[in-house]
């Protein structure tokens, strides 16, 4: 009667998958060695500590742009979010409120700003249903001009407590690599091991289907904007630490598109539905590595912006070759073209 | 409730075996008149064919029952009690499951996720925090894709390489795992070829033994006349037949589609 029988996969198609699926750690353990060998100290515990310290702020970032590809979204504000929960959280506990609330809540006051700041954007495309681009565009540029309200020069003298997060060390190690590590994997447990990642996941591959099967798109769009907004506290608050200080362009630059170039090369898509936080951290290790590397070589600045575009470029192709080789890998042998 | 509305004891003894009963639903879409007081029945484990015209309002009707659109006007009984389906969710907790081809599956995840999607299994972790149970989840789509000769090699297989009568057949196993009362599949067969489509008729045989209700909707005779226990035949938001596959020919349901002028009866 058993017609169909339901066979195990292979050994080696899985360890073929989990290659490819880990391809961004691959490519890194290469990199790793080539530099290690070509460029002097460069393999030190100094070294290799500060890459790690290096990628912890604009790691919480690409975290949070991971999620939010990931449920089908985007997020352009959370860099600018970054910057406005720093700016606005430290005026708070430095300036306006000075004495009243003591500067260590300002620990906690951030990822709890951050997070405010996300409900905006969660509302705008979940309740609203307006296109994520566009609402996310409005919010960067509202984020980005109420930093520049607030205070056109640098809040200073933070005090160690506030630092500590993103410049503190214990037992000479920097306490943002833990943050870095612990926060990775709470996401990872999140979306692997939870219903909310699953769910997550399903509303990026499929928005209809998912609605149909009842998973609530609004509260998922609105959670899932909530927590890259929390990231992006945290991020402001390592960015804090980092600098020692809270300038008006905290979190400026190129972070908003090393948000999407570390996650992407990572695996992350574009259309959602697929993507992991083990990925988008390799993604975001892998920028800070290039990173070292060209400033340990003395490359020119401005150049070492066009290798990261080209960085970004490549992995994309990788990328595109690399889901196609899955893809056949795990294709039953019949369907095989 | 139920005795002060019978007229008969022969309807009152009717309706108590009525899994679904639909009493005059009415439905607007704007000024659009979709549904003009339809009323029929689905008893438990009987495979119903709806047909119709284009337009006649089957999809709209279905879509009331899943919880997809509200009604405008009318009853819904479900087990002999009155209810609203307001939501998709609400459907499948009654036991109303729809099969809709391929656009209720998510391509880029596993058939083990997609059977479970919304209705995940999960196990405490650290005591508290809920963690799917994927390998229970694995376990059990395995056996279902078994069940349904799926030729699928695994439950850990892409849906993105299924084909559509195995993605219906991911749909279909749902309705087993969670022990649904009816399943209602709009146009099944209409984008397979002949084997995908016998493997979805299979899937419906396979229902019935389990005495899961059907309500097959098609512009196919032959496929529904293979399956079916009764036809409800509608035209221009109503129902104008309700006939047992024993009085009927496949031939028979084509004149019944058409309009009544057009039939001279
Ligand atoms: N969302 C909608 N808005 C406005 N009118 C609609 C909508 N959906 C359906 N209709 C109209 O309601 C009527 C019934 O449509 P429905 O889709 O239920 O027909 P059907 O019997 O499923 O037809 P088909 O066999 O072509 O699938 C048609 O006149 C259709 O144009
Ligand atoms: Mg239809």
């Amino acid at each position: 009667m058993e017609s169909t029988k339901l066979v195990r996969t292979s050994s080696s198609t899985r360890v073929q998958v989990f290659l490819l699926d880990n391809l961004i750690w691959v490519i890194m353990i290469v990199l790793f060695f080539i530099f290690s060998l070509t460029i002097p100290n460069f393999f030190t515990v100094l070294n290799i500590h500060f890459m790690f310290y290096d990628a912890s702020a604009i790691g919480m970032l690409v975290f949070a742009q991971a999620l939010v590809l990931i449920s089908g979204n985007m997020d352009l504000s959370v860099a600018r979010n970054a910057g406005l929960t720093a700016m606005f959280v430290g005026m708070l506990v430095r300036v306006w409120a000075k004495g009243v609330i003591p500067t260590w809540a300002g620990i906690i006051l951030m990822p709890v700003f951050g997070g405010l700041l996300g409900m905006v954007n969660g509302f705008l495309v979940g309740k609203l249903k307006i296109n994520a681009f566009l609402a996310t565009l409005s919010t960067f540029l509202i984020y980005d001009w109420m930093t520049y309200v607030i205070n056109q020069g640098a809040i200073i003298n933070l005090g160690r407590a506030l630092d500590f997060p993103g410049g503190g060390t214990i037992f000479g190690f920097h306490f943002a690599i833990l943050v870095l590590f612990a926060v990775g994997a709470v996401l990872y447990f999140l979306l692997q091991h939870t219903r909310f990642g699953a769910y997550l996941r399903a509303m990026g591959g499929n928005p209809e289907a998912a609605g149909m099967l009842g998973i609530n798109l609004t509260s998922m769009n609105f959670r899932v904007f909530t927590i890259a907004g929390v990231l992006g506290g945290v991020s402001g608050l390592l960015y804090t630490g980092y600098l020692r200080s809270i300038p008006s362009t905290i979190a400026t630059g190129d972070s908003i598109f090393l948000s999407f170039a570390g996650a992407i090369i990572g695996g992350v898509s574009l259309r959602g539905g697929e993507g992991s936080i083990v990925g988008a951290l390799g993604g975001v290790l892998l920028l800070g590595l290039i990173d070292t590397g060209t400033t340990m070589t003395s490359v020119a600045p401005a150049l070492r912006g066009v290798i990261n575009g080209l960085i970004l470029l490549l992995a994309i192709l990788i990328n595109k070759s690399r889901l196609d080789l899955r893809d056949r890998v795990l294709m039953p042998p019949q369907r095989q073209a | 409730m139920a005795k002060n509305e019978s007229k008969s004891l022969g309807a009152a003894k009717d309706r108590d075996r009525a899994l679904l009963r639909l009493e005059d639903i009415g439905k607007y879409y704007g000024t659009v008149h979709a549904l003009r007081g339809v009323s029929f029945s689905v008893s438990e484990g009987e495979v119903v064919g709806l047909i119709g015209d284009n337009g006649a309002g089957k999809s709209t009707l279905i879509k009331i029952v899943s919880g997809v659109t509200p009604k405008s006007s009318g009853s819904i009984f479900w087990k002999g009690e009155e209810v609203e389906i307001s939501s998709v969710k609400l459907a499948r907790r009654l036991g109303i499951e729809t099969v809709y081809q391929d656009r209720a599956v998510v391509g880029s995840m596993t058939v083990a996720e997609n059977i479970f999607m919304g209705r995940e299994l999960v196990r405490p972790f650290l005591g508290v925090v809920p963690r799917l149970d994927r390998k229970r989840m694995r376990e059990e789509a395995g056996r279902l894709v078994v069940d349904l000769k799926l030729n699928i090699p695994t439950a850990d297989h892409l849906v993105r390489f299924c084909s559509g009568g195995e993605m219906q057949g991911v749909a279909i196993s749902r309705a087993m795992r969670f022990r649904a009362s009816l399943v209602i599949l709009d146009e099944p067969t209409t984008a397979l070829a002949v084997s995908g489509a016998q493997q979805v008729l299979d899937f419906i045989r396979r229902l019935k033994r389990e005495n899961i209700a059907c309500i097959f909707v098609t512009h196919n005779l032959h496929d529904v006349y293979e399956v079916a226990d009764r036809f409800v035949v509608m035209l221009q938001g109503k129902v104008v037949s309700d006939v047992k596959r024993d009085d009927t020919t496949v031939e028979g349901l084509v004149g019944l589609q058409l309009p009544r002028s057009a039939t001279g009866a």
